[in-house]
């Protein structure tokens, strides 16, 4: 790869499947044919500027350390990542809660009341930040997916998921009993690209702003 | 098979006769200056922060030097009633990194220059920025920015209102991070909030040349700031003139790395492209306040280890390396 081709890096799954259709008709357009295929770098309509489509936990990692200039990743992981990267914008959609979610007829007051309480989770930095506030103590059960099942299943007496709609919660029998914060999707930077090459990189994320502006 | 990180990076020969001839090549650059060379022990002492290499030496807990400013602000208000005004250093210093694949033992090249209170700070502070301009083309670098900035620009607002501990370290680390938005997140019910939200996107709005000081204007603190930008136009007249071919001088006002030292202008040079500053420095003037001495002080270090890993993945970025 040429060190002229300039990589954005975009999130698979839930806010990728967001974010292509808002670009299509401008410049950072994805070509389609490469995106039906299994390539995972796909050029973009400006040459020299290509998508690398990557897992949102792996993303922070290639945008701080250079690899990609710019990237588009949820809030929610960049709280728990925190790497050194520049966060120049919230984009506004993505949106999601973190929230504890408990089986249905479970408070919050049941669950402070546990002499041991066990939280599955993909988000333990913030799961720890809450309890701090709150003066909770807690087993953390580390999750990287499917998260839902754990408190049915005994894993765990609840748990802290990102909920957009609810739709998985209800379909599992949860419900929400506290909201921990908010995510949605950021545009975020290399640090050293963006303060040693301003005039390339504030273009495209002028951009990348603007198309998420103009689409709801 | 072990995975080693190059925390403790050996130098073959390239590598190390690279940082020979660079190291050389400041030190003799520094001299022709007036500064002289001190040497501080590779071992400190007391107070050991965390990021440090530690040990004990019997009952006493001591760390390798972890920074030449520090080691050098001991050796000076212990030793000399009066300061010497130019001072280099040359060495390693050891400090565990705040990313994983950054090294621990780091070597560096860096002056600083000190004053009795009351003595003009301008020249001092153009001295320095001369210095640091002459840098790039001395190591071979085909192009190099030189980022300028003011550590009060954010310091004094901050001040103003009121605004210390965890509340400013939150503003602090969004404005790193250059993200507006979590500046008003991190405000959120403040009585300034709205006034400093504007200061954020007023410093964060620009990252240009000369012109980029006019965004202090639209700042609600713009009057509080008045000396702060009388004294960067002034150093943008001294320096622009003799700039050097390559480099390119840009105003960040944004800048607050090390804002917790700094307390006046700041400078950093960058390599395009570069993942990293290779140089940074500013004016710190409450380090020799707070060891007991009336001192004012400024000064940067080139950080050689960056530069060696620059020549070694970027090669385009220099004239004909050896």
């Amino acid at each position: 790869m040429s060190h002229q081709t300039l990589l954005i890096a975009f999130p698979k799954g839930r806010l990728g499947d967001e974010l292509v259709p808002k670009l299509a008709g401008t410049p950072l357009a994805l070509d389609t044919e490469a995106l039906k295929s299994r390539v995972l770098q796909i050029p973009t309509a400006t040459p020299g500027v290509a998508v690398l489509l990557l897992k949102g936990a792996d993303l922070p990692r290639y945008v701080a350390a250079g690899v990609a200039s710019l990237g588009i990743v949820g809030s929610d992981t960049l709280d728990e990542m925190d790497m050194d990267l520049l966060e120049l914008a919230d984009l506004g959609f993505g949106a999601c809660r973190l929230s504890l979610c408990a089986k249905a007829g479970v408070t919050l007051d049941a669950l402070r009341a546990k002499p041991h309480l066990r939280l599955a989770t993909k988000f333990p930095k913030a799961t720890e930040a809450w309890l701090a506030k709150e003066d909770l103590t807690a087993e953390l059960v580390p999750l990287s997916s499917s998260a839902e099942l754990a408190p049915l299943l005994g894993l765990a007496d609840a748990i802290v998921d990102l909920v957009q709609t609810g739709g998985t919660l209800k379909a599992h029998g949860l419900v929400e009993t506290a909201i921990l914060g908010r995510s949605s999707a950021r545009l975020v930077a290399a640090r050293g690209a963006y303060l040693s090459e301003p005039g390339r990189l504030r273009p495209l994320a002028e951009l990348l702003i603007e198309a998420f502006r103009r689409t709801p | 098979m072990p995975v080693r990180t190059p925390h403790f990076p050996d130098l073959l020969f390239n590598a190390a006769g690279r940082l020979r001839r660079w190291e050389d090549s400041l030190m003799g650059l520094l001299e022709t200056h007036g500064y002289r060379e001190l040497h501080p022990s590779l071992v400190m002492r007391d107070p050991v922060p965390a990021v440090a290499l530690r040990f004990f030496d019997g009952d006493d807990l001591v760390a390798l030097r972890w920074d030449f400013t520090t080691a050098l602000a001991g050796v000076l208000a212990r030793r000399f009633p009066t300061p010497p005004p130019r001072i280099s250093y040359a060495g390693a210093v050891f400090r565990r990194p705040a990313q994983p694949w950054e090294a621990v033992e780091r070597f560096e090249v860096g002056c600083e220059r000190i004053q009795t209170e009351g003595e003009s700070a301008d020249e001092a502070d153009l001295e320095l920025a001369k210095l640091l301009m002459a840098i790039p083309g001395l190591l071979g670098l085909k192009s190099a920015i030189l980022h300028m900035g003011n550590a009060a620009l954010v310091r004094r607002p901050l001040e103003a209102e009121g605004i210390f501990g965890e509340l400013a370290d939150a503003v602090v680390a969004a404005l790193s991070r250059r993200a507006p938005h979590r500046v008003k997140e991190a405000l959120d019910g403040h009585p300034s909030a709205a006034r400093l939200a504007a200061h954020a996107e007023a410093l964060l709005s620009e990252l240009d040349g000369p012109g980029t000081l006019g965004a202090l204007a639209s700042s609600p603190y713009s009057d509080l700031l008045q000396d702060e930008r009388l004294h960067m136009e002034k150093a943008l007249q001294a320096l622009l003139p003799i700039l050097p071919p390559n480099l390119e001088l840009r105003v960040d006002l944004a800048d607050v790395a090390g804002l917790g030292f700094y307390t006046g202008p700041t400078l950093r040079l960058w390599a395009p492209g570069a993942q990293q500053e290779l140089a940074s420095g500013g004016r710190y003037d409450r380090l020799f306040p707070g060891l007991g001495r009336p001192w004012q002080a400024a000064g940067f270090c080139v950080r050689l280890s960056r530069l060696l890993d620059l020549a070694a993945t970027r090669p385009d970025l220099f004239e004909a390396l050896q």
